[in-house]
Order: C-alpha cells, then sequence, then structure tokens
C-alpha cells in the first residue's frame, strides 16, 4: 500500500487581515494560492524530499498531510486514511516535527514532557517509559532527558522533538526543516538518525528542505515546488537526467527556470 | 463495545496527563499557589468586616432567611469563582499553548481538541475548589460562619450542574477567542452580566425590575440561589429542585450549542490557517 498518496491537492489562503477587519477574516474568499493541483505518492518506507524555496507550499504541503490544515480541494491520504475527513486516524500513524527548537513546556524535564506527549499520542504509562528509555539510547538523549527544557541546546531540542514525533511508532514521519537550527556536526548526527530510523523500521518520511545536500543522502525521491506548482517529482538521478545537470543543485535551478520560463508557475 | 471503552479509557487518560503536566508546572510556581490560599485569608477578613459594618434592617430584610451577609458574599465570591474558571480555563489553555508554542506539537496527537482543551480545565477546577474549601473554613474558623446544617450532598449536586454550564460559556468565549485571537469580549460579558445581574455581592431581588428579569435567563442566578439555600440553610433535595432543574436546561443546551460552534470554530481555522496563529 501506498503511504501517501496526494491528489490534485489545492490550498488557498484568505488574505491576512488586521484592526476591525480581522472580523472578516472568517467569511473572506481564500484568494491567495499556496499549492495548486499538486499529486504525488510515496511507497512505504520512501523518503521523500520536498524542496522549494521559501514560500514555495513545501510547510504548506506538510501542515495538510499533518491534519493541521484543510485543503481547498483536491485529497491527501496517508496510510489509507483521508487526512481531512479521517483526521484522527491519520493523526495516529504520524509522527510531526516542526523542525523548531520551540514547543516543549520549559519548566518540566525532557523526560517530563517525553510522558505528556506520549500518553496524548495514545500510549500507556509503562508503555510511556519504556519506548522513552528506548528513544533515549537511541537518540542519544542521556542526562539531558532530567533537566528542565528551557535549558537545553537548539540541537537537544531538535532530538528531542524527533523523540516526540517516534515516541507512538509512527507509520509516516513528517519533517519540516528539520535540521534548520542545527549547526553541521549536529545536523550530519541527525541525518544518520533518520537514516538509521527508516532502515530499521521501514517508516515512510517526508521532510522539506533547503540544504540539497541532505536531500542528496536522505531522499529516495524529489518533489520540488516552486509557486505551489509541482514542478518535478523523480528520483535524484532522474533529475539529474531530465535537466542534463551533473549536481543535484544544478537540476533544481534548470527545472526552476525551465518552469518559470514555460509560465507552469505564473 | 470494547473498542468504545478502549477509546473512553484513553481520553480519560489524556486528561489525566493535561492535569498532571498542570500539576508539575504548578510545583515551578509554589509561591504563587501559596500566595493565592493566603490571599483567601484577606479576602474572607475583608468581607467579615464589610459585614459588620453593613448591617442593617433593610439589609436582613433583603437577604434570604437565616443569612448573614459574611455567609452570603463569601458563597457569591466562591461560586463566581468557579464561573471564571470555567470561562478564563479553556481560552487560557488556548493562549498558552499558542505562547508557548506547543498547540501544534500537541495537535498532530492522537487527542482531539476538545479533549485537549477539557483536560486543561481540570487543574483550575481543582484549583479553585482548594481555594473555595481554604475560603469557607477561614470563615468557618475565624469569623463564625454557620455551616453545621449544610446540605453538603445537594451543594455539590447544585455545583456539578453549575460547572457543566459554566463550561457551556467557557467553550462558547473560546470558540470566539480561536477565531479573533484579540481582546475577548464574549469572556467580559459573561462575567461582567454575570457579575451585576447573578446576585454575586447583593440579593437580585434588590435590582430594578427588568434587571430581575435579566437575572433569571443566566445561569449563574440559579447556581447562587442554590448553593446558599443548600450551606446557608440546610436545603433538602426536593427544594433545591427548581435550581437544579434550571441549571440542567442551562447545562442542556449551552454544552452542545457551544460544542457545535467550537467545531465549527475549529474547522475554520483550519481553513484559514490561523489555527496556531496568536
Amino acid at each position: 500500500m501506498q503511504a501517501i498518496v496526494v491528489e490534485n491537492l489545492t490550498k488557498r489562503f484568505p488574505p491576512a487581515y488586521s484592526g476591525w477587519r480581522t472580523f472578516l477574516q472568517i467569511v473572506a474568499p481564500a484568494s491567495l494560492r499556496a499549492l495548486a493541483g499538486v499529486s504525488l505518492q510515496a511507497d512505504a518506507d520512501e523518503v521523500v524530499a520536498v524542496v522549494g524555496a521559501n514560500g514555495a507550499g513545501k510547510s504548506t504541503l506538510l501542515r495538510i498531510l499533518a491534519t493541521l490544515l484543510m485543503p481547498t480541494a483536491g485529497r491527501a491520504l496517508v496510510a489509507g486514511f483521508d487526512a481531512e475527513r479521517q483526521s484522527a486516524q491519520v493523526r495516529r500513524r504520524i509522527g510531526y516535527h516542526s523542525g523548531a527548537d520551540f514547543g516543549f513546556y520549559g519548566r518540566l524535564t525532557g523526560r517530563e514532557n517525553l510522558e505528556f506527549f506520549a500518553l496524548m499520542s495514545g500510549l500507556r504509562f509503562q508503555e510511556a517509559r519504556d519506548r522513552i528509555g528506548e528513544l533515549t539510547e537511541h537518540l542519544g538523549l542521556g542526562p539531558a532527558l532530567d533537566r528542565q527544557t528551557r535549558g537545553l541546546s537548539s540541537g537537544t531540542i531538535n532530538r528531542l522533538g524527533l523523540a516526540r514525533a517516534l515516541i507512538h511508532r509512527p507509520t509516516v514521519l513528517l519533517l519540516d526543516e528539520p535540521t534548520r537550527s542545527l549547526d553541521p556536526l549536529a545536523a550530519a548526527e541527525f541525518r544518520s538518525l533518520l537514516k538509521d530510523i527508516v532502515h530499521r523500521h521501514g517508516t515512510t518520511v517526508v521532510f522539506a528542505s533547503h540544504i540539497l545536500s541532505e536531500v542528496e543522502e536522505l531522499a529516495g525521491r524529489v518533489a520540488l515546488i516552486d509557486n505551489g506548482s509541482l514542478i518535478a517529482y523523480d528520483k535524484p538521478g532522474g533529475l539529474l537526467a531530465a535537466a542534463k545537470a551533473t549536481s543535484l543543485q544544478g537540476a533544481v535551478e534548470t527545472l526552476l527556470l525551465r518552469a518559470s520560463a514555460s509560465g507552469r508557475t505564473a | 463495545m470494547n473498542h468504545l471503552s478502549t477509546r473512553r479509557a484513553g481520553i480519560l487518560r489524556q486528561m489525566a496527563a493535561c492535569f498532571w503536566r498542570d500539576l508539575l508546572v504548578a510545583r515551578a510556581y509554589r509561591s504563587q499557589f501559596l500566595f493565592s490560599v493566603v490571599n483567601t485569608l484577606f479576602g474572607a477578613a475583608s468581607l467579615y468586616f464589610l459585614s459588620q459594618f453593613v448591617q442593617s434592617d433593610k439589609l436582613a430584610r433583603a437577604l434570604p432567611a437565616g443569612t448573614t451577609y459574611l455567609g452570603f458574599a463569601l458563597i457569591g465570591i466562591a461560586v463566581f469563582d468557579y464561573m471564571g474558571a470555567a470561562i478564563n480555563a479553556f481560552d487560557s489553555s488556548l493562549g498558552e499553548a499558542r505562547l508557548n508554542r506547543t498547540l501544534e506539537a500537541l495537535l498532530v496527537t492522537e487527542a482531539s481538541l476538545p479533549v485537549i482543551l477539557l483536560g486543561s480545565a481540570i487543574y483550575p477546577f481543582v484549583f479553585t475548589s482548594v481555594r473555595t474549601a481554604v475560603y469557607l473554613a477561614w470563615g468557618v474558623l475565624l469569623f463564625h460562619l454557620q455551616l453545621g446544617s449544610a446540605n453538603w450532598p445537594g451543594a455539590i449536586l447544585i455545583l456539578s450542574f453549575s460547572i457543566l454550564a459554566f463550561i457551556g460559556l467557557g467553550i462558547l468565549s473560546t470558540s470566539y477567542q480561536m477565531l479573533f485571537k484579540r481582546g475577548n469580549p464574549a469572556k467580559w460579558i459573561f462575567l461582567g452580566l454575570s457579575g451585576l445581574l447573578g446576585g454575586m455581592m447583593y440579593p437580585v431581588r434588590v435590582l430594578p425590575p427588568l434587571l430581575q428579569d435579566l437575572a433569571r435567563v443566566i445561569p449563574l442566578t440559579y447556581s447562587l440561589e442554590g448553593m446558599r439555600a443548600a450551606l446557608l440553610d440546610g436545603a433538602s433535595l426536593a427544594r433545591l429542585g427548581p435550581q437544579v432543574a434550571a441549571l440542567a436546561i442551562f447545562a442542556a443546551v449551552l454544552l452542545p450549542v457551544s460544542f457545535a460552534v467550537f467545531a465549527w470554530a475549529l474547522r475554520r481555522t483550519k481553513v484559514t490557517g490561523t489555527l496556531t496563529h496568536f
């Protein structure tokens, strides 16, 4: 079964109002295009990278898959469930990590935070404790786990975020720029962890990234998005061939220029 | 059936987790808890001295039979405290989750947003109950408040239905907050009107006739009547019947309406993409 099926997915947002016009926000027509008819699939245990400039629609796609946003048209299936209509079933099967170095209760320790999110993710208390033990070892959280999260470094918070996303053994992992707040060494460690997780558990991973070396290292397929449209979806080798390029960087630039010239993303 | 009970157990576990989280966070602010309890002594003492000052025949005639102003006002403040907890708990919880940016992480867990919000309301209610108990204890121990004939089961029944009705108002207020993210007039209208009309510090019968009529359409009026009758007058369950029935009707109307409005507001914010904004 395909882990992710996205069909003709379109998302438009209403304009952001301020002042008294905020009250019009709830009835304002959705006129700002974020995604325009995106279709793609991902197999079980596949790693898919979503690549594109800032504002291209990468996070919107991930947030629809994570049930945080509703599509304007089209549909997204995660592990066979519709992200809009069967959001509870989808949430049980996904882990989502925004890559940010916040999002924890600062006055609680890492362990207390993970225990809380584990229970909220449907684990029983003993299961939660056992799972935290496994992840601590696997993610190298060690002594950081028993310190208040407000005092932890960005890298540790990021690993804690990954542990939170993995705590209930999701079949699909959605990561939004997971290494954006990490130094090069921590980012390399993070990538190595991710590869290990996919290798060990057969988890499907969809991650957004600007770092093409990271994409080359991790992704089985690359979805290239520009201005809300999917302009290429292929293996890295396929993109190189299509663009007649020798590096992924060159391929991405060529394909974006080509799409822009043909007016597909205008 | 088995699936249903497993699901219920899961929801209870999630709500307990929210309570435990809030308790752990409160542990980090022990002095705040202590000061709040000490503050109840100042509140009770102020009411005692006020009751010494305002004693008069006119007041005695206006108060329900067998009631002193101290008991009347202490119960008024305690019940209004519950209403404040119900109205503030949900949007505070939503606001805090937005502010410390845990909302997104919470929303992708198995727990639904109503469970997250209801779970987050448990600690404020428990805290309010502790504060109320301390309030009444100060009244009894230091200021001659008479609760010897109180009908405690009746008071708990009135309080339970009151909390359900107040939760309905709280969820309506949170729906507004979720949609518009700014100064929440729903909250201030509910609290302000109830404070004015519900009879917290003075009996409803001292209000002009039009306001007395308006007082009959807010739940706080029935909560206060019922609680005062149960605690100060030891009213039987039969005597509390009208107040229990009125509060049950408020709860039966407000809860489904508020959940429907909340569901619509939640869906709308997922469409506009503003759910996690603040």
